[in-house]
């Protein structure tokens, strides 16, 4: 695992691995999209409107996993120093921001048909909202603060303490009213969904999963250039 | 099969019409800026040549 944590060794293997998960992408995407909107059936009671799921329940997953995989790298930094760990949380933090935004417009576009309103105070709908905007706090410190070490560290406390937010979004159907239905694929007892749904929600899930891992792993390469381009630029006195 | 004529289709078509402008974008403006950085890195190691 240590051989991951050197950059030039982790470069080479991502840039090996890149092809591969493009293409594992591309084909999730298209089986996952035949099964959203053509083998997938309208629910009896929601009609056609349910298969805006398809996009929206993954996006929301995603936005969840970008910001614990942020904290994990934040811990990593603090713990071993390795400035590896930094650069993948700053680097997820785009890409979950936009995960996050999605959830949120795609779940807006599907509250309004269902519940009659675009938006409400709800727990769920709050929590997600609250983590939109620990996203956009922690780019905008690594944005503001022009010293890395200084952007790394507050960035670092956010990172961690933001994600006491992830269980909160997981479980606030539960323990709050909520017009947001319960949980219905990770649950104890198994899914509750139907397997027509189930196998292409599964499958959008994976498709962002592996379109995050390909996007993080291109975001890292840039921001270890910029670094590098950084450090010769001191070195020769130019900043 | 999707039924596109059906009620509220007009808000599964804008939710997936918004999914891939966001996502391809997403996409897109990585790209750029991985492009950018090594292009940048190319020209200050020339330079330094």
């Amino acid at each position: 695992m240590q051989q991951f944590a050197n950059p030039t060794q982790f470069l080479s293997l991502a840039n090996k691995a890149l092809p591969t998960i493009w293409a594992v992408t591309t084909i999730l995407f298209a089986l996952g999209l035949y099964g959203a909107l053509v083998t997938a059936p309208p629910d009896y009671q929601q009609g056609e409107t349910v298969r805006i799921m398809f996009v929206h329940v993954p996006a929301a997953w995603l936005a969840m996993l970008v910001y614990t995989v942020m904290a994990l790298a934040s811990a990593v930094a603090i713990i071993f120093r390795h400035p590896l760990a930094d650069v993948a949380a700053k680097t997820a933090a785009p890409i979950g921001a936009v995960f996050c935004f999605l959830a949120l417009a795609t779940g807006s576009l599907w509250g309004k048909p269902m519940w009659g309103a675009w938006w409400v105070w709800d727990a769920r709908l709050t929590s997600m909202f609250v983590l939109f905007l620990l996203y956009v706090g922690y780019i905008a410190i690594w944005q503001a603060i022009e010293e890395p070490t200084r952007a790394a560290t507050i960035a670092r406390i956010v990172a961690l303490v933001g994600v006491v937010n992830i269980p909160i979004i997981k479980f606030s159907v539960d323990w709050w009213n909520s017009l947001h239905q319960p949980a219905s694929v990770f649950k104890m007892g198994g899914p509750s969904i139907a397997f027509p749904m189930l196998w292409p929600l599964l499958v959008m899930g994976l498709a962002y999963t592996f379109l995050f891992l390909a996007l993080h792993l291109i975001s890292i390469r840039s921001e270890i250039t910029a670094r590098k381009l950084r450090n010769l630029q001191i070195a020769r006195g130019e900043n | 099969m999707m039924d596109w004529s059906a009620n509220h289709s007009g808000f599964v078509i804008a939710s997936y019409a918004m999914s891939i402008i966001f996502l391809a974008g997403l996409i897109v403006y990585t790209f750029n800026r991985d492009a950018r950085a090594r292009k940048r890195l190319t020209q200050f190691e020339k330079t330094k040549k």
